[in-house]
């Protein structure tokens, strides 16, 4: 019954687990320890993560091989263990006797063909005996690290982490209270996920696939002669040749664009305005008052202009200065005059 | 060197070259009316910093009145096209002096023209 309670709580979590045959041999091992630390094994490796068919099938078959374990030890013997042991022999590979025994008991368990379903086991068995003794030689090509190393997914535990929770949430109480919390915990897991990801990203060996572009030294400084009017000639035959007449009402609206017929939307005010000046140019104007006499109406005058001036948003600095001097050059001419007065 | 001169060039004249169909261009104005109007706006628009200039002297209580009259005379000496008063702002297709209204630049029959042949964007008939 325990047993039992704990597959159900195995299928509850979508927990990732090995693959890998070695994965089932060391949980073949640990079959000594209880099923509480198998869990928290297994829910602690996130590793590459399997299709919940596979995770059922090496559930069924550790539990299974306890059970043939046990069976074995006893006079009793499956009918189809020989079997399956001739058809490796068959084959040739020495595959581990244990897996071999664990693949038979799982297609004995399942429904379907029995036959056809232990020797598609055995056949990935087989599949991951060759893959781990290239990798052990070093022989492998460095795009089935690249594809292992990416197939390396960390959303994982968000997706179980959340999965868990929700299941508990609804299972416990259907209110919406609930669900609230649970979804502000998902919602930082899938941050932490996603932090995971990133740090996934820098860790690993450089893969080698882009050559670094050999940044050409800028030729700048190239002396490229200017166009000579031949060349605006015949580059404006050119354009002229090709220049299609426009096929609908949006290209038309293109050319006068270019043209400067119409304007760009949306619509810059600022288009053609390039103030650069900051506004204490704009604003404190007193600097360029050095030409005016420092008393008298005249000063007076042209303080009242800078005022002026400096409330005026239209004008450009240049133009402002332009001003003022205009009045000085005028009160120039005029100073006899006022020296008369 | 000389194709990316040459692409340059390309690329400037397709900027600024009108499309190979031919466009209704204005080479004539509708009248002499016309024309002088638009010399007179002409002449306003460049002596307008000046007249500026010497009106905001004259238009004064501080400087003393000898400089204001030397002023109104100096104002006086400019080109008579050149004050903002002669403008007039006539009907653009037509030259009509009168009923032009100000917002479409058109005299009062052209806008009813065009806006009956719903040419007038945003324009209708007013029915309440």
């Amino acid at each position: 019954s325990t047993c039992s309670v704990l597959s159900k709580d195995k299928d509850k979590s979508a927990a990732s687990t090995d693959g890998t045959p070695e994965g089932a041999a060391k949980r073949q091992e640990d079959g000594a320890e209880t099923p509480k630390q198998q869990l928290l094994d297994i829910i602690g490796d996130m590793k590459v993560e399997v299709s919940y068919r596979k995770k059922l099938q090496q559930l069924k078959a550790s539990e299974n091989k306890k059970q043939a374990v046990n069976k074995l030890e006893g006079p009793d013997s499956e009918g189809s263990v020989p079997q399956g042991i001739t058809e490796d022999a068959q084959r040739g590979k020495p595959l581990n006797p244990e897996l071999v025994k664990a693949a038979s008991a799982v297609a004995s368990s399942l429904p379907r063909n029995k036959k056809q379903t232990e020797s598609e086991l055995l056949a990935q068995l087989r599949r991951h005996e060759e893959t781990t003794d290239k990798q052990k030689k070093g022989g492998t090509v460095n795009i089935r690290n690249v594809i292992s190393e990416m197939t390396v997914k960390r959303q994982s535990p968000a997706q179980w982490g959340a999965r868990i929770s929700s299941r508990i949430s609804l299972r416990l109480d259907e209110d919406r209270q609930r669900i609230r919390p649970d979804r502000s915990s998902a919602q930082s897991m899938d941050s932490r996920s996603f932090l995971f990801f990133y740090r996934s990203l820098r860790v690993g060996k450089r893969l080698n696939i882009f050559t670094k572009a050999s940044t050409e030294p800028e030729h700048a400084l190239k002396t490229v002669p200017s166009p000579t009017i031949w060349d605006l000639e015949f580059a404006k035959e050119v354009a002229a040749v090709t220049a299609q007449p426009p096929r609908n009402g949006f290209e038309e609206m293109i050319q006068w664009t270019k043209e400067g017929i119409l304007w760009e939307f949306p619509i810059d005010n600022e288009v053609g305005m390039e103030d650069d000046a900051e506004f204490h140019e704009h604003i404190f104007l007193e600097k360029h008052l050095e030409g005016f006499p420092k008393e008298g109406p005249i000063r007076h005058f042209m303080e009242l202009v800078i005022c002026g001036l400096s409330k005026n948003p239209y004008l450009s600095v240049k133009q402002k200065v332009e001003h003022i001097e205009w009045f000085q050059k005028y009160f120039e001419e005029k100073k006899e005059l006022l020296q008369e007065i | 060197m000389a194709a990316a001169a040459l692409c340059w060039a390309l690329r400037a004249a397709r900027q600024v070259l009108p499309s190979s169909c031919p466009r209704q261009v204005r080479s004539y104005y509708v009248d002499w009316r016309m024309l002088r109007d638009v010399k007179r706006r002409k002449m306003a628009y460049e002596h307008a910093d000046e007249r500026l200039r010497i009106n905001a002297i004259r238009k004064n209580s501080i400087l003393p009145k000898e400089l204001q009259e030397v002023a109104d005379k100096e104002i006086a000496a400019l080109p008579r096209d050149s004050c903002p008063v002669r403008i007039r702002n006539r009907c653009v297709l037509t030259s009509r002096p009168r009923g032009v209204k100000r917002r479409w630049r058109l005299s009062r029959i052209v806008f009813r023209h065009f806006a009956d042949h719903a040419q007038m964007s945003g324009v209708q008939r007013a029915m309440w």
